[in-house]
């Protein structure tokens, strides 16, 4: 594909490295000086004179080789790594070098967009604090020795007493780290992720019979949102942008959406709702079962089950209990019987209490009264090779793994893709228990937290470098095909920075070898092993008429290989015994406020906090750079007397940060907010120092149902340290921004506008 | 070199945008940006930085307000509640507490709106700011010599001046991120000023290429970085010209003229139309017509 | 009130008293001097570090495009216009009291420009390219834009200049003459030589002296009134709010002439002092600038209403909120303390006791030009914090050292040029007041003899 073809003709797919050297040269070398003088035409524009600098060993323009093209930009698919939604990127190639990511027109997923934290990947790959050489104790070794030494570590030490902690896992890689599990004859595979939707998960298996639905934003009337922040930070955001980018859309069959978002700190979504409502923290099932009854009033039929578990739960007393007016609770009853078919999310900001997953329980029941199970909520369709299957991650893996640690029972460690040391609360004591670990190893792109905790740390590939595939665990889909499913490639964009960098699943053969040498002696190396997986597979994955040269081209080419999926069947409506929806709790004295980890959207969990983009970027909604905040109501903090910029300390149970307070009129009264993923005391120059880390200090309290640590849970109490600065944020000191509005950003009400028409 | 080759030279270049003025033949570059799909997540103004090398400028030098992104994304509250007689200089407690949120945030990514008869261009002391034939105000970096002129005159500051030479900075490009940089396009050293270009360096290679190819630049042959990576689509990009383009018929269907500065249908009672150019009545003429955003008042 | 000057002071007398300024001031001209280097070169240091780092070494940002180099700009070049008031349009009117003054004038004229030009290469982003602001004649035809006002400024700037310094230079070929009559033997005696272009005194050389200072002169002064004028367009043809004022360019030269005078008044007192001046530049001299420096004062003062109320009853809400802002924001106790030394603090000009009080009007002439400076500094700066797009309002910005040490350098640059100048060329024009010597004496012969018509 040429240089700005958005044609769909598929691109040739970077070759696999060992070729370049089997040609007479270092292909690595060559991509790196080719990029170099790639470089020297950037820089040399403004009198900048650094050009002569390293001439020698600029190549010419006209010795090209076969897949590079001077001067022109080539697109190559790949998979993007940043989080976990898998989308379909396309990242453009220019004299050997990486440029730019882009979202791949041709996938469901994303089609063709990239969200902001998807684009820093190539920050991610290009980081000047990438880990480069195998690191012993900060020692730097040679791989072989590297490998001696876990090999020299494991022997004699038995399947149980070895864990591999890992974030969320699919495809090869995953099917690899399953077989080495299996020859280390150890079960202990724990998958974390600090921030997923794993009560999400288990509430909707309870109500639809599916973990992951799939969810049709586009396709609903009205989208009411209990703290799902499907445009910011939830499960698969680009996917979701896009449907809501159809649901707004005037000209469409079903008109113009109408978004109401239910959350007591107003995200990214919450931002964009026709309506924002602070309900109180941990009351969203209860006015989701209100809002049942609302709607039987209003004369919906409900089947007389539901009526008897919801009767308890009067919008009267609901209205007092969530702080949502009576009248509130009767207009949203009545839009949602009007307009049908509409769509009830339940997300994060009403699963983090120890009733979690009855919250969510509660909001799904909603669906199923209005009749948008099947319509709105669809099954999507699973992978048939279950062992490339996503495992999704969860927080009460953590625990697990923890609660082994602590034991000491573990006599190896392996980590990858996680960073528990920094993301578990510090009543967990885990980095403590993590050193109980007789030999710890860490698969690392960064010194982080948790691989400076390591004993060992092997240098991981960036995405940009590495073979691998993935299967996404919300599974989107091309309009009209049900069962689609599909198995993501992510190939080398270019070639490694570093010689001495690899790819997990290059070092998971590695230690496979070791084990089972026989069995994995044909691979030379994971791109041999990928090849001849896909290939082996090549009738089930669709290519049974196709030569495999072709078939293989072509996988490349697309990095997209589209599965026949297994048909997931959504369930009727359950029969639910009752709901354990507990009044909110009246306020501890020593700590009346409640604290909520806000999940920005290019931040998440702090794993791309290194990425000096994603820093640089205003937070959307405080329009905050480099730091981490407060956010507090301005009622509340008129109370306090705290103003913005104020240095506040919170303190919960647990622990406490100290940080700069922003006024925030999108925030419950009763609660304040700090984002998650900044407060890294490793990592990288641009996160380390930056802000507070809000997970140390969550107090710990666990969903009942699921054991995941309930996030909005901890209570605390702020306090003025005394010292005061002026925020560093996009907004401008003197907020003069509210005031130009009228004539700048410019609001309409929906009926005084006519959508229907527009192109 | 006489002075009627100056006289001659000087009455070919000087125009009076977009009145009296020839129209544009083949192409005239403008932007649709739907504020009611926008979502504010910031996806374009990281694409920018990628596709246009800016710099990251860190923590000090933003908080100098001397950050560089030719996109920014603004953030704005409820509108019913800032009092008239507010008080402009109080700098941190000002009337926050009458913020609404009920109706969510409004969000307006603010670049550079090409305007058609831009108060940069006029000022320019070297003529480092020019109107190109397809409608945009080009930034020659090596013409500029930094009087800065170009930005205090624009009303949407939305122009950024290299106050120092961000290359060598230590927060900007450490090895190896150089390796990332564009080459289609220059980094800026310091002293010069710069702006959203509208991707000149993709519109350009679309018009070679269908040149190239013998035939005029179809709608959707170039899109601007922050066109493309937008998840909900807002923006639009096209040749106002070109009837099929979607930004013509969108400019069309809102009936906003390029070359008003006051529009017949804001005059009307039953307007029912969304399309609005920001400081229209300051007569720039800008390529940028926003669409209000929209909000259901029945809930 | 007392004579301009004594009638009875011998020609050889003045020629003596003026030459010895040449030779030996009082030990603070040396204070003065050095004290000049020191603070011109804590300017150099912050120049070399802000060309070495980058325009953000003044703190400058977005939207605060402009600071304090543009508003000290502006005032030097204010400065510059008394000196032309003083020698070309006074000369016109035949104001014989001027004589002794005008020449350090008229090299304040000169060296103020000087000062101002400096500040415009200072603000360049890349002031090593400043010379694509010029019209040269080049291969590619690239032409500055002649639509900019900064580039009519440029070139008001420099024919300004170089007028200024021509007339200057003209004015004195009579002195220089004198001097290198006078002076003994050495290399400044070879330097008058040249300079003298061999003036003789004749009575044709006298004749075509008078027609081309007079040509000169006429020329000078339609450019100082259009010079302050388009540094005025630099603000009046755009289009921000608290800039685009039609009342501007008067506005504009009358602040000029103002700073101007009061600038004269401080200068006056210490040459007076320093080279022993006492006989020529008399108090009824200082009483007369004084007068002229309190109706320039009133005049500024209305124009300054002036643009409060067209400002205030122009419907143009956003120009309105940056004068509310100006007036009660963070910049409010610079703006009054610009309205306190601008309007209120030459009243003290009225009061006759003090109009001959050295110290006083001393002390007076730095207040004032202090509130002109902020005048200047209140122009650009309020529009910038507060324009036409709030989002971008800034109202905390402040310049940085660099910024400072800059500003302050200049008035090192500007003193130490100008004590140099004094100390080179004869500071008071010996010729002219010979001649008012001799216009004094005639007419006190003719009030001895009675005769009507004597001034």
């Amino acid at each position: 594909m040429i240089e700005n073809g958005f044609d769909e003709t598929t691109s040739h797919s970077a070759k696999p490295q060992s070729e370049g050297q089997a040609a007479g040269y270092n292909r690595r070398d060559f991509l790196k000086t080719l990029g170099w003088g790639g470089t020297a035409v950037a820089l040399s524009g403004c009198g900048n004179t650094s050009i002569e600098n390293g001439k020698e060993t600029v190549v010419s323009y006209v010795e090209p080789t076969d897949y590079q093209i001077p001067s022109i930009g080539v697109y190559y698919n790949s998979t993007c790594a940043q989080c976990d939604a898998g989308c379909n990127i396309m990242g453009r190639v220019r004299e050997g070098r990486v440029l730019k990511l882009e979202g791949n027109p041709n996938s469901p997923v994303n089609r063709g967009k990239l969200c902001g934290l998807g684009q820093a990947g190539v920050q991610a790959h290009y980081n000047p604090d990438r880990v480069r050489q195998p690191l012993l104790k900060g020692e730097a070794i040679t791989w072989d020795k590297a490998l001696g030494l876990i090999a020299e570590k494991l022997n004699g030490v038995k399947g149980e007493e070895v864990a591999f902690l890992t974030g969320t896992m699919s495809g090869h890689v995953r099917a690899l780290l399953g077989n080495y599990m299996d020859a280390l004859g150890s079960k202990n595979h724990f998958v974390y992720e600090a921030v997923s939707p794993a009560v999400e998960r288990a509430a909707n298996k309870k109500m639809y019979g599916v973990s992951m639905p799939r969810y049709r934003i586009d396709k609903a009337k009205v989208v009411l949102s209990f703290g799902a922040d499907f445009l910011g930070a939830w499960i698969s955001p680009v996917n979701f942008s896009q449907q809501y980018a159809q649901f707004r859309k005037g000209s469409r069959p079903e008109g113009r959406g109408v978004l109401v978002q239910i959350e007591p700190k107003m995200s990214l979504t919450g931002a964009n709702a026709d309506r924002w409502i602070a309900a109180r923290p941990g009351t969203e099932g209860m006015l989701a079962l209100a809002l049942i009854n609302a709607l039987g009033t209003a004369g919906l039929s409900i089947p007389t089950d539901v009526t008897a578990v919801v009767k308890d739960y009067t919008p009267e007393r609901v209205s007092l209990d969530t702080g949502v007016s009576f009248e509130q609770i009767n207009r949203l009853a009545k839009l949602l019987k009007e307009r049908s078919p509409s769509l009830i999310l339940a997300g994060g900001a009403a699963e983090g209490y120890a009733h979690g997953t009855q919250n969510a329980m509660a909001i799904a029941l909603l669906n199923h009264v209005l009749g948008n199970v099947g319509k709105t909520v669809e099954a999507a369709a699973g992978v048939p090779f279950p062992q490339i299957a996503p495992i999704p991650g969860s927080r009460s893996a953590l625990t697990a793994l923890g609660n082994g640690l602590a034991s000491g029972k573990y006599k190896v460690v392996f980590t990858y893709g996680a960073n528990p040391v920094y993301s578990a609360p510090a009543v967990s004591k885990f980095s403590e228990n993590f050193s109980k670990a007789g030999f710890k190893v860490a698969f690392a792109q960064y010194l982080d937290e948790t691989a400076l905790a390591a004993d060992l740390v092997l240098p991981l590939d960036s995405a940009m470098e590495e073979w691998a595939t993935e299967v996404p665990e919300y599974m989107a889909a091309p309009e009209g095909n049900v069962g689609y499913a599909q198995l993501s490639v992510r190939q080398p964009l270019m070639g490694r920075l570093y010689p001495d960098t690899r790819g997990a699943g290059d070092i998971l053969l590695a230690l496979l070898k070791q084990r089972k040498a026989d069995e994995y002696k044909g691979f030379e190396d994971f791109y041999a092993y990928l090849q001849s997986a896909i290939m082996k597979n090549k009738a089930a994955l669709g290519g049974a008429d196709c030569a495999d040269d072709k078939f293989w081209n072509d996988t490349l080419g697309s990095a997209i290989l589209p599965l026949k999926g297994v048909a997931g069947s959504i369930s009727a409506k359950p029969a639910i015994a009752g709901f354990a929806l507990p009044a909110p709790v009246t306020a501890d004295a020593s700590y009346p406020l409640r604290l909520i980890p806000s999940i920005s959207h290019s931040m998440r969990d702090g794993r791309n906090a290194n990425e000096p983009w994603l820093q640089e970027s205003p937070d959307p909604m405080t329009t905050i750079v480099w730091d981490s905040w407060v956010e507090i109501h301005p009622k509340t903090a008129a109370q306090l007397g705290i103003r913005e910029g104020d240095i506040v300390e919170v303190t919960s149970k647990s622990g406490s940060i100290k940080s700069q307070a922003y006024l925030f009129p999108g925030i419950h009264p009763d609660a304040v907010s700090v984002p998650m993923g900044y407060g890294h005391q490793a990592m990288g120059r641009y996160a380390k120092g930056v802000g507070a880390n809000v997970f140390a200090m969550l107090d710990p309290v666990y969903d009942k149902e699921t054991g995941e640590l309930a996030y909005h849970e901890t209570s605390v109490k702020i306090s003025k340290t005394g010292e005061r600065i002026i925020i560093v944020k996009e907004e401008g000191p003197a907020r003069g921004s509210q005031v130009g509005r009228k004539k700048i950003a410019v609001k309409v009400s929906a009926d005084k506008v006519d959508l229907s028409k527009e192109v | 070199m006489s002075v009627s080759n100056l006289l001659q030279n000087w009455s070919t270049f000087r125009h009076e945008h977009p009145i009296n003025d020839k129209p544009h033949a083949e192409i005239k570059w403008a932007m649709t940006i739907d504020l009611d799909t926008c979502i504010g997540c910031n996806a374009c103004s990281v694409a920018c930085y990628a596709e246009n090398n800016l710099p990251v400028v860190g923590k000090e030098k933003y908080a100098h307000g001397q950050s560089m992104h030719w996109i920014r994304i603004e953030r704005y509250w409820g509108e019913t509640e800032v009092k008239e007689e507010y008080d402009p200089n109080s700098n941190f407690d000002m009337v926050q507490q009458d913020f609404q949120a009920d109706q969510g945030a409004q969000f307006l990514p603010m670049l550079c709106q090409q305007c058609e008869a831009a108060p940069c261009e006029t000022v320019c002391p070297v003529g480092a700011t020019n109107h190109t034939e397809d409608g945009l105000n080009s930034q020659i970096y090596n013409r500029c010599i930094g009087s800065r002129y170009c930005s205090a005159n624009c009303p949407f500051k939305v122009r950024y001046f290299n106050w120092w030479n961000y290359p060598e900075q230590e927060n900007a490009w450490p090895e190896p991120l150089p390796l990332q940089l564009n080459p289609d396009l220059t980094v800026r050293t310091k002293g010069v000023m710069e702006k959203c270009t509208f991707c000149k360096q993709r519109t350009y290679t679309a018009r070679n290429n269908a040149r190239s190819e013998g035939r005029p630049v179809h709608d959707g042959d170039v899109q601007t970085a922050c066109q493309q990576s937008c998840p909900t689509n807002a923006i639009s990009f096209g040749n106002l010209v070109d009837p099929e383009a979607r930004v013509a018929k969108q400019w069309e269907q809102q009936q906003v003229d390029l070359a008003k500065e006051k529009q017949e249908k804001d005059e009307k009672a039953d307007n029912k139309l969304r399309g609005y150019r920001i400081l229209e009545e300051l007569r720039p003429y800008p390529s940028i017509m926003y669409l209000e955003r929209v909000r259901e008042s029945a809930v | 009130m007392g004579k301009d000057i004594r009638e009875d002071i011998a020609w050889a007398q003045i020629n003596n008293d003026v030459l010895k300024s040449l030779e030996n001031p009082r030990k603070l001209y040396w204070v003065i001097l050095f004290a000049a280097m020191l603070v011109f070169s804590v300017g150099v240091g912050c120049e070399i570090y802000q060309y070495n780092v980058g325009l953000g070494a003044a703190n400058m940002d977005n939207p605060h495009m402009w600071g304090l180099y543009i508003a000290t700009f502006i005032f030097w070049i204010g400065m510059s216009h008394s000196g032309t008031l003083l020698s070309a349009i006074l000369h016109l009117m035949h104001a014989d009291w001027r004589k002794p003054i005008y020449r350090f004038a008229e090299a304040m004229t000169t060296f103020s420009l000087m000062t101002a030009g400096l500040f415009v290469m200072v603000h360049l982003g890349r002031l090593w390219q400043f010379y694509y602001a010029v019209p040269y004649p080049s291969e590619r035809w690239t032409w500055p834009n002649f639509q900019s006002p900064l580039l009519w400024d440029a070139m008001a700037i420099f024919t300004y200049l170089s007028s200024s310094v021509i007339f200057l230079y003209i004015g004195s070929i009579p002195d220089f003459a004198i001097a290198r009559d006078n002076i003994h033997p050495g290399w400044r005696k070879k330097l008058y030589s040249i300079l003298a272009l061999g003036w003789e005194g004749t009575d044709r050389q006298w004749r075509n002296f008078r027609v081309t200072y007079l040509t000169v002169a006429c020329f000078l002064i339609p450019l100082a009134v259009s010079v302050h004028s388009i540094v005025a367009s630099d603000f009046a043809m755009s289009q921000q709010p608290g800039w685009h004022v039609t009342s501007f360019p008067p506005y504009f030269v009358a602040g000029a002439l103002y700073s101007g005078c009061a600038a004269i008044i401080t200068l006056f007192i210490i040459l007076r002092y320093v080279f022993k001046f006492e006989e020529y530049m008399t108090l009824p001299i200082l009483k007369k600038t004084v007068r002229l420096t309190f109706a320039i004062a009133m005049v500024w003062t209305y124009l300054n209403c002036i643009e409060f109320t067209a400002t205030w009853y122009s419907h143009d809400q956003v120009a309105k909120d940056v004068l509310i802002q100006k007036a009660t924001g963070p910049y409010a106790p610079f703006f009054w303390g610009m309205i306190f030394c601008g309007s209120v603090v030459p009243f003290a000009m009225m009061v006759k006791k003090w109009q001959t009080s050295i110290p006083v009007m001393f002390a007076v002439s730095l207040l004032l030009n202090v509130g002109m400076w902020l005048e200047r500094w209140m122009i650009v700066a309020p529009t910038y914090s507060h324009g036409y797009y709030p989002w971008t309002w800034d109202h905390n910005q402040w310049p940085s050292l660099i910024q400072w040490g800059i500003v302050f350098g200049s008035f090192g640059w500007f003193t130490l040029l100008f004590m140099v100048f004094c100390k080179i060329v004869p500071s008071v024009s010996m010729y002219e007041v010979k001649e008012m010597v001799y216009h004094r004496s005639l007419a006190k012969k003719k009030e001895e003899l009675g005769l009507e018509g004597g001034h």
